[in-house]
């Protein structure tokens, strides 16, 4: 099975063009049915898109901002053949959009060719990108929600009151073998290709060998870091500003419509060279961390989210960052402040305006009244959204595996016994890996005292 | 800090159990001037008295547009709560998080929807017998139309043997405590008092957001300093907001639902069958005792017990009460992340609590509240239900949140398409139908499909329950 990766094109809108382009995408209220400019839902490879509108600003020197357009999907690998389905199905789609931004082909020259360079041209590296698990295709998370649907009817035609676990799957399996649209199922889903795990497996060794040979160097410096840090934490000033009413209202007004929600914000840099190496710093370590530490399922306890990306924009002066999530904004922003904060606050930090972090970790979101104050202040409306599976939780999808996984192989009483079980409930996530138990028993809250 | 009892009003800190007979009013100010002299005549009870010695109470509430009418500025009502302000059916999205649509939305209301009379003032009415609550009531009304209100609705409320909800539960026996006044309970139900109580701090170690008022605004000085910022006076201090829900309750449907998911295969009732099913939905069984300590039958020595944990009491995996029950999910204790069944996901789950201060209405179906003569019954005539009241500071984060993310989710910890089966909105703000109830089970769970909604709304509203003090500065004031 591929994995996942993450198109993040963004291009700038033609001068005077920008309600134009605000009025051919909508909002995502408008369209919540179907949005057939471009037809995501005919890529069977994608599993969330977006188009977003930034609004022309101005960084921290005034220096203006143009308005610029953002395409983003998180789809199966290759992401050039992502990259040629868009040009070719979803053509006439893209050129409606892009045909208002800045270097796109002119009307004579609208090849799939001449779009896909286009696209890749345009395409953005994420400098951290998370996913939930790696290595589900969205065929492979359609199909075993189908398979969960078909067992559980065939169980509630039966009466297995009073069999033992092992005559119940046995039941299961020579149902699934009778199925012929079904039988994929007895064989569990490949991993992702070898070439990229060795690849995973290089990067994970090449940093943490980077990390020790640069440690004692960085121990040495710590207490000056450390005071750097502290001296940049207490002349920064937060943003206590309010968004309006009005800005609120149309945010909440694309929300919960379904299992899953969509949140993208953006902000600018904080100045100065130390922020700059501090942020860099703290990006690599995102990414390395969602990469091979919170690789399981879950985000240091926070298991809602299925994508999530953290790019920079505009040469590096402001960095935006995009999630797809289960659940509404309020209990999303609860997390990220009860189960998450420390990791959130270390990269959320550099950004301008900021509730006022403590030892880099602490304080910071778990202001609840700053950060939910602040957080529409930055947040920036998606125009477009699209999810391939918007009735399914990151727990749905990863007990529908579990479910799968089952059908095959040798299973001990025990095994079998918690099989069964999550045919009525999937909330047992697997366990995360050594280092992120030990990261998530440290507790933040009791370890920095700023006053 | 100990909370200041003698300016917070009575119902927000008890539930005057003693005072079984109550009423609310539901009035529309016309003159603002009058009004406020109305205001300031009402002998409103607060929380420092003796139950014992106590025979009626009157406690008020007042909706955004109410405190407009009663003078207030817009610059000051800014300063509450957006939820507040927008009120309980103010926008599109906060119906569908509420699961408002249907039946049960704004625009059906018999009060408090748009095409409803603004309900600007609840009146709290509360007595120690029906001739205390008649002649309080009668003697509240008399004087209505001389001050210039309006009567738009009134309320009644009645008690039901043994405690019990329509459906035929105990109900009240899981209350939460407020951490300096409710010694008896539990530390694990035990929540900072600025959770329920404005200006005090709350279950983050805030103070959550609330009206404060600056020195000129307040010439009379009637209001105390803010706690957290001496520059300021405190409108909110004391005060908390009321959501107010009238929710009939079709008794008959739902034992009739029992009934039929239980027959046996001759088709004939099984009544045993019909009250597990019944018991496995509300996580209790009639009589209080909650699964979690007996999950096969009633047991009396449990009905008034509510000293337990899911994951803390060996029930990680819903096979006594089920994960989508009625109980486990509006209060999940310490079953959710992070870290279920650890501290850190009790202290969580302490975020999201409110106070409940409901009183049922209408006649039961049966008075002896038993599923075999309410199905006997057949059709019952007339009205039943809720009207459900509670307490909380941040609306968003405490009543919306319990109601959107647990009781609506069809995904609540881990389910697929099970919202609350007792209360669940069966779809509008998740996108799925819900109605499925899953019965974990070794060596297979069982479910039942197709619930249809149990639970309907006919009105409501979120109010402000001001202080004492912010009562007299209400009365006086056209700042």
């Amino acid at each position: 099975m591929p994995q996942q990766e993450a198109l993040t094109v963004i291009t700038r809108i033609r001068p005077g063009q920008v309600q134009t382009v605000k009025g051919i995408l909508g909002t995502i209220a408008d369209h919540r049915d179907d949005w057939n400019i471009v037809p995501f839902a005919k890529l069977p490879n994608v599993h969330f898109a977006r188009f977003v509108v930034f609004d022309e600003t101005a960084d921290l020197d005034g220096n203006p901002i143009p308005a610029q357009l953002a395409l983003m999907t998180n789809v199966d690998a290759p992401l050039d053949a992502h990259l040629r389905d868009l040009a070719t199905i979803c053509g006439a789609g893209l050129d409606t959009v892009f045909e208002h931004c800045e270097k796109y082909p002119g009307v004579a020259e609208r090849t799939p060719a001449a779009r896909f360079s286009f696209l890749r041209q345009h395409h953005t590296r994420a400098s951290a990108f998370y996913v939930n698990r790696q290595g589900r295709t969205v065929q492979q998370i359609l199909r075993e929600e189908q398979l969960r649907r078909a067992i559980n009817e065939h169980l509630d035609s039966i009466d297995l009151s009073g069999h033992s676990p092992e005559m119940v799957r046995g039941t299961i399996v020579a149902f699934i073998a009778s199925r012929a649209d079904l039988r994929w199922a007895l064989h569990p889903p490949n991993p992702p290709s070898p070439m990229w795990r060795t690849t995973e497996l290089v990067n994970m060794v090449a940093y943490a060998v980077l990390a020790i040979l640069i440690l004692p160097l960085l121990l040495l410096a710590s207490p000056l870091l450390i005071l750097l840090l502290r001296s940049h934490e207490r002349r920064d000033i937060p943003d206590t500003s309010r968004a309006s009413a009005e800005a609120v209202r149309r945010l909440r007004a694309d929300e919960d419509y379904w299992m899953q929600n969509q949140v993208t914000a953006a902000g600018l840099f904080k100045p100065g060279w130390f922020r700059f190496l501090l942020a860099t710093a703290i990006l690599r370590l995102t990414d390395y961390a969602v990469r091979h530490i919170y690789n399981r399922g879950s985000l240091s306890g926070l298991s809602s989210i299925h994508f999530a990306r953290w790019v920079p924009l505009d040469g590096r002066r402001r960095l935006f960052f995009s999630s797809n999530y289960d659940g509404s904004l309020e209990s999303y922003m609860d997390d990220f402040i009860d189960k998450a904060a420390w990791g959130l606050n270390a990269i959320f930090s550099s950004g301008d305006g900021f509730p006022r972090t403590c030892f880099l970790f602490c304080g910071g979101i778990t202001d609840e009244k700053a950060y939910k104050r602040f957080l529409p202040t930055r947040q920036i409306q998606s125009s477009v959204w699209y999810s391939s599976y918007p009735h399914l939780t990151t727990k749905n999808i990863a007990n529908n595996e579990a479910i799968r996984r089952g059908l095959s192989g040798h299973m001990s009483a025990d095994e079998t016994r918690t099989w069964l079980r999550r045919f009525g409930v999937g909330n047992q996530l697997p366990e995360s890996g050594i280092i992120a138990r030990l990261l998530d028993r440290i507790r933040w809250d009791r370890l920095c005292h700023c006053k | 800090m100990p909370l200041q009892v003698e300016d917070i009003q009575g119902i927000l800190l008890y539930g005057y159990g003693q005072l079984r007979h109550a009423c609310f009013l539901l009035l529309g100010i016309s003159d603002g001037e009058a009004a406020r002299k109305w205001l300031g005549t009402l002998d409103i009870r607060n929380a420092d008295f003796k139950p014992d010695e106590v025979h009626r109470c009157v406690n008020i509430a007042f909706s955004a547009t109410g405190l407009k009418r009663l003078g207030l500025s817009d610059e000051l009502i800014g300063e509450f709560s957006t939820e507040f302000r927008e009120g309980v059916a103010g926008t599109e999205h906060r119906q569908r998080i509420l699961g408002d649509t249907g039946e049960s939305s704004p625009d059906k209301w018999r009060w408090g929807g748009p095409r409803n009379p603004d309900a600007h003032v609840v009146l709290m009415l509360y007595g120690r017998d029906e001739t205390a609550l008649a002649a309080l009531l009668s003697e509240q009304r008399l004087r209505l139309t001389s001050f210039g209100l309006q009567l738009i609705e009134q309320l009644d409320t009645t008690w039901l043997p043994q405690d019990k909800e329509h459906f035929g539960f105990r109900d009240g026996v899981s209350q939460t405590g407020i951490e300096g006044v409710h010694t008896r309970t539990s530390p694990g139900n035990t929540i900072a008092a600025g959770e329920f109580v404005l200006g005090y701090p709350n279950a983050y170690g805030q103070y959550t957001d609330r009206p404060l008022v600056r020195e000129e605004q307040d010439p009379g000085e009637l209001l105390p300093q803010a706690p957290d910022d001496q520059r300021v006076r405190d409108l909110g201090i004391n005060g908390s907001y009321l959501v107010f829900r009238q929710l009939s309750q079709d008794v008959v449907a739902f034992w009739r639902c029992c009934d039929e998911k239980t027959r046996h295969r001759d088709g004939s009732s099984n009544p045993q069958g019909r009250k597990r099913l019944a018991a496995k939905m509300v996580g209790r069984w009639p009589n209080g005792t909650p699964l979690v300590r007996s999950p096969e039958k009633e047991d009396p020595a449990f009905s008034g017990d509510n000293e337990f944990l899911y994951y803390g009491s060996g029930d990680v995996h819903g096979l006594k009460c089920p994960i989508g029950s009625h109980i486990r999910r509006t209060n999940p204790r310490d079953s959710l992340e992070p870290n279920p069944g650890s501290d850190r996901s009790i202290e969580v789950g302490k975020r999201h609590r409110i106070i409940r201060r409901g009183r049922v209405y209408g006649a039961p179906v049966a008075r002896s509240m038993e599923s075999a003569d309410i199905l006997a019954a057949g059709a019952a005539s007339g009205e039943r239900g809720l009207h459900f009241l509670c307490f909380n500071t941040h609306i968003g984060r405490q009543f919306e949140f319990i109601q959107h993310t647990w009781v609506n989710n069809p995904g609540f910890d881990g389910l697929y398409d099970d919202d609350d089966p007792l209360i669940g909105d069966r779809g509008s703000g998740h996108g799925k139908p819900g109605g499925t109830f899953t019965i974990q089970a070794d060596p297979i769970r069982t479910r039942v499909t197709g619930l249809p909604r149990f639970v309907q709304v006919r009105g409501a509203g979120y109010f402000f329950l001001p202080g004492i003090r912010a009562l007299r500065f209400l009365a006086s004031s056209k700042s």
